[in-house]
């Protein structure tokens, strides 16, 4: 297993790299003068040319770029254009919100995905399986923001079990949390439900055709064990893959359904830099992703790993 | 073997007819659906009832009503106008962003999966960062660099959905580059755009149909959100995106306002996904819906093939399994037809009783009947099985898995498919001990070492914390046929053990049975093609010939003198009975398939000894110690050609 983690973590040196020209050259690419931006109209020329100075922009791009990485190493991120907010302090504060809406979404979709798969899977045909799979291919068309307010005026708005709007931390309130963060986690977990329960079925359909599925029934053990024991770890396989993409959709996702609760998470902080092209604040945002991407990435590997001997390093 | 792996493929029958009824069900609707929307997109011009942009405060968040069928938004405006507006914001977005992703991607890919080298491993990191970005902050991201507005946005969108394109572009020309049409084409001195363009293009139709409307799907899904979060479309022009951001602000007065615009998404987004999967399972499958034709079935009255048994002994007293008169049938789309018919052996204690007969015989399926995983396809229809004494048939599920692997166990074909790859071979043994005998975890861990080394495997203790992929395919069957033993089995059905191995490890493994069933004293039931295997292991045999027994005879008897026909016929066309020269004779023809046997005796249309009697059914008639079911057999004085 540690094998498998150090050789995971130095096939990510290049993927960190790449990501990290890519975000820093595209934000260069920015139509606006961040200097422009800060002095604004009422400016006089020295106090523009003071600031381009001091923003390092009269440097060439591979000195900026390497200020950049060497900054951003030891967690500086830069600052806000707009009110000197540390980028790092501004999406530190928020982070707590997208992942925990983020990873509440993805248990929802990983234990309605495979319930639903399994149960399809055991009666391919049947009533149960018709039914789950025309629920997949629903949840699969339906936007998860549209999903999320048809939950909220049902829920909260009609039933007022939940509140319609805003976040509670856990660190103030669990309860309070839970029930915050319950609705928008079900509108953002729909779809990857669906996908996984889709994946789910086709590969419990294919492994419950196995040989060794028949043989371990033939030992006699019990159909319930070669279900859930024999017949799911190796169905769980292909799962690991879908899974690692769909929490990467998940945080996308998070991104927009945040705005229908009006959840002040990184979504909102993405928008309003995007609006004011505020560049310190998205090459953060991207990074910060792309950090949790990798974590997703690097976990769901070692699930694999797990799951499948056969793909551990030997 | 051969009915098993026929049973999935006639029962596929009413399954292909299943799948093309719903083909039409899903896809008209799906095809009606896009269809109004690219009808409304083009003429919203005209079809509009109201203007979609004017303005009526007094009117403002009506609900629906004769003048405006869908109600007014917050500022008076007319839904249902605003609504087919954005059809045609949902066709434009769709059109631009998928071409400019196929546009983009497809001959980016072609070139870096042709050209190979350093600008593939380039652009494929450059793809894989892209893809480890949440797409909608790549979109995002882009945005900010383009600025606002649909077409801005749409741009996004299709260079963020051109990393798909261009990974499916590439892996076909990985895949095609080394055809060797391909090869050819390059050595007569094809230019490279020629072989791109002509050889390897093509190929690629097929899968980019599909990934297009998997991408329209996820791009119209995408513009919505981005119009939602205020990125896309800009206000006051209607798209659903934005008219479900104006419904998000009014939910407590008027949540009405968000359903037309979500129903037209689901439904415009559920059309195309659904064309999507049909296109993906048509042109994937290769369109093969009811190819298969309708086999022919034999009828089969269950009185009728009672009467037809032949004499048959009281069972023996010290019979571990006695089968009598089984009949086992496969449900296909014509009915069902019988696999196996009026099937009568019985195997002693100590005994091993090989069941010979070529492929499609239904030796298999009768060792899964006696275990009843037939599975769903199939059920033995009457006849009755007895394992100690003890009527399996009709017995409860609960009951069948205690006596599995207590009382009788199999061993199947190929050592490396039915040992699961996911655990060690060790805890696959500890695990029956565990749940079948109730051992501790050590005391099953002792045992499972004890049975690794008792079937002959070298450093058991070490071996059994291997997984079955490290084993050779001779080792696996050692340690599936020590999980079949560990419970002590009375009856162990052996189904073509040696088949998958290699021919010098086959030896080792015959030897095993042998000195197991001395030491362990069950009775052995081994399946197999191979009259020499048989002849090795068995003392008496069975021979089967399409879904029946035709002769059962010793050993030593069968060889020195057939009494059926076919029996001879196989004896002569085994290798190790006839010399080099001249070359083995065969019998002609082949085994007919379930559902097309013969009305009398069923080797009659290959039989060189074929009369007018032969044209009835034909009972197993016994004498003395053998069986056989051949009206000639007496008269015939066959022997195995040399």
């Amino acid at each position: 297993m540690l094998r498998l983690v150090i050789q995971r973590l130095l096939a990510l040196v290049p993927l960190l790299f790449i990501v990290s020209v890519l975000t820093f050259s595209f934000t260069s690419l920015l139509p606006a003068d961040p200097a422009d931006l800060i002095v604004g109209q009422q400016g006089t020329p020295e106090q523009y040319a003071a600031v381009r100075e001091r923003l390092g922009l009269n440097d060439p791009i591979v000195t900026r770029y390497v200020h950049w990485v060497d900054r951003a190493l030891h967690g500086d991120l830069g600052t806000s254009f707009f009110n000197s907010v540390k980028v790092t302090d501004a999406v530190m504060q928020r982070l707590p919100v997208t992942v925990s809406l983020t990873v509440v979404a993805a248990l929802i979709a990983i234990i309605v995905g495979l319930a639903a798969g399994i149960a399809a899977a055991l009666k391919p045909r049947s009533l149960v399986d018709r039914f789950a799979t025309l629920g997949a291919t629903f949840g699969q068309a339906v936007p998860n923001f549209w999903f999320g307010l048809l939950l909220a005026a049902i829920f909260a708005v009609g039933l007022h079990w939940f509140p319609a709007t805003g976040f509670t931390p856990i660190t103030q309130s669990p309860w309070g949390w839970l029930r915050s963060v319950t609705l928008p986690a079900f509108a953002l977990g729909l779809a990857s439900s669906a996908a996984i329960a889709r994946q789910v079925r086709s590969s419990m359909v294919g492994v419950l055709q196995q040989d060794y599925i028949r043989a371990a029934r033939a030992q006699g053990l019990s159909r319930r064990r070669v279900i859930f024991k024999h017949a799911l770890k190796n169905a769980l396989v292909p799962v690991a893959a879908v899974l690692s993409f769909q929490i990467t959709v998940l945080l996308g996702g998070a991104l927009i359904v945040e705005q229908v609760f009006a959840i002040n998470g990184l979504g909102t902080l993405a928008i309003t830099a995007v609006r004011r092209q505020d560049i310190p604040m998205i090459q953060g945002l991207v990074l910060v992703m792309v950090g949790l991407v990798v974590i997703v990435q690097l976990a769901t590997d070692l699930i694999y790993g797990y799951l499948n001997p056969k793909a551990r390093p030997s | 073997m051969s009915v098993q792996s026929e049973t999935p493929r006639r029962t596929a029958s009413p399954a292909s007819r299943a799948r093309r009824g719903s083909f039409y069900v899903v896809t008209v609707p799906s095809i009606a659906v896009l269809l109004t929307l690219v009808v409304l997109a083009f003429g919203a011009g005209w079809i509009n009832p109201y203007d979609p942009l004017k303005q009526d405060l007094i009117h403002a968040m009506q609900g629906p009503s004769a003048a405006h069928w869908l109600g007014t938004d917050d500022l008076g405006r007319d839904v249902l106008s605003r609504l087919i507006v954005g059809c045609r914001i949902a066709v434009i977005a769709a059109a631009e962003a998928t071409s400019i992703a196929m546009i983009l991607g497809v001959p980016l890919g072609l070139y870096i999966g042709y050209r190979g080298g350093w600008w593939d491993w380039v652009v494929m990191r450059i793809v894989e960062a892209i893809m480890s970005i949440p797409g909608i902050m790549v979109a995002i991201v882009i945005i900010a660099i383009l600025g606002l507005g649909l077409h801005r946005a749409m741009i996004a969108l299709g260079i963020l959905f051109s990393t798909s394109f261009l990974r499916l572009a590439r892996g076909v020309v990985l895949t095609e580059r080394e055809e060797i049409y391909v090869r050819s084409a390059r050595v007569i001195g094809a230019s490279d755009s020629r072989i791109l363009l002509r050889h390897i293009f093509p190929n690629i139709a097929p899968p980019l149909i599909v990934q297009t409307t998997l991408t329209v799907g996820a791009v119209l899904l995408a513009e919505a959100g981005l119009s939602f979060i205020g990125l896309g479309v800009q206000p006051p022009d209607a798209s659903w995106g934005t008219m479900l951001n104006t419904a998000a602000s009014y939910m407590e007065l008027d949540w009405f306002l968000a359903i037309p615009p979500g129903i037209a998404i689901v439904l415009t987004v559920l059309s195309v996904n659904l064309l999507g999967d049909t296109l993906r399972d048509t042109i994937g499958r290769g369109i093969t819906v009811g190819v298969n034709p309708a086999i022919p079935v034999a009828r089969f009255d269950a009185a009728e093939s009672n009467a037809e048994a032949g004499p048959r002994s009281a069972p023996r007293r010290d019979d571990v399994l006695c089968v009598e008169s089984l009949q086992v049938v496969v449900s296909t789309a014509g009915g069902e037809v019988p696999v196996v018919t009026d099937l009568s052996f019985s195997v002693g204690r100590g005994e091993t009783l090989g069941l010979v007969g070529e492929s499609g015989s239904g030796k298999t399926i009768t060792g899964l009947a006696i275990l009843g995983l037939i599975g769903t396809a199939g059920r033995s229809t009457h006849g009755a099985i007895t394992l100690n004494g003890r009527e399996l048939r009709g017995v409860g599920q609960k009951q069948m898995e205690a006596i599995r692997g207590n009382e009788v166990a199999m061993v199947f074909q190929d050592p490396t498919t039915s040992l699961n790859p996911a655990f060690t071979v060790g805890d696959q043994i500890a695990e029956v001990l565990r749940t079948k005998k109730g051992m501790s975890r050590q005391e099953a861990w002792a045992r499972t070492i004890e049975l690794i080394d008792r079937v002959g495997i070298p450093r058991p203790a070490e071996r059994a914390k291997a997984y079955p992929h490290e084993l050779s395919g001779g080792m696996a069957q050692r340690i599936a046929i020590a999980r079949a033993l560990s419970c002590n089995p009375s009856l162990l059905i052996a189904d073509e053990p040696t088949t998958a191995l290699d021919v010098t490890v086959q030896q080792e493994i015959l030897d095993l049975f042998r000195d197991l069933q001395e030491e362990f004293g069950m009775a052995i039931l081994f399946v197999t093609h191979d009259l020499a295997v048989a002849a090795d292991v068995c003392d008496r045999i069975a021979v089967m010939y399409a879904g029946e027994i035709i002769e059962v005879a010793p050993v030593g008897d069968l060889f020195a003198r057939p009494l059926h026909p076919y029996t001879a016929g196989l004896l002569s066309a085994s290798p190790h009975e006839a010399g080099r020269n001249p070359p083995l004779p065969t019998i002609r023809g082949s085994v007919p398939r379930p559902g097309s046997w013969p009305a009398g005796c069923r080797f009659s249309d290959r039989c060189a000894y074929t009369q007018a009697q032969c044209e009835m059914r034909i009972p197993l008639a016994e004498t003395g110690q053998r069986m056989v079911r051949c009206t000639r057999a007496a008269e015939l004085n066959l022997r195995a050609d040399k």
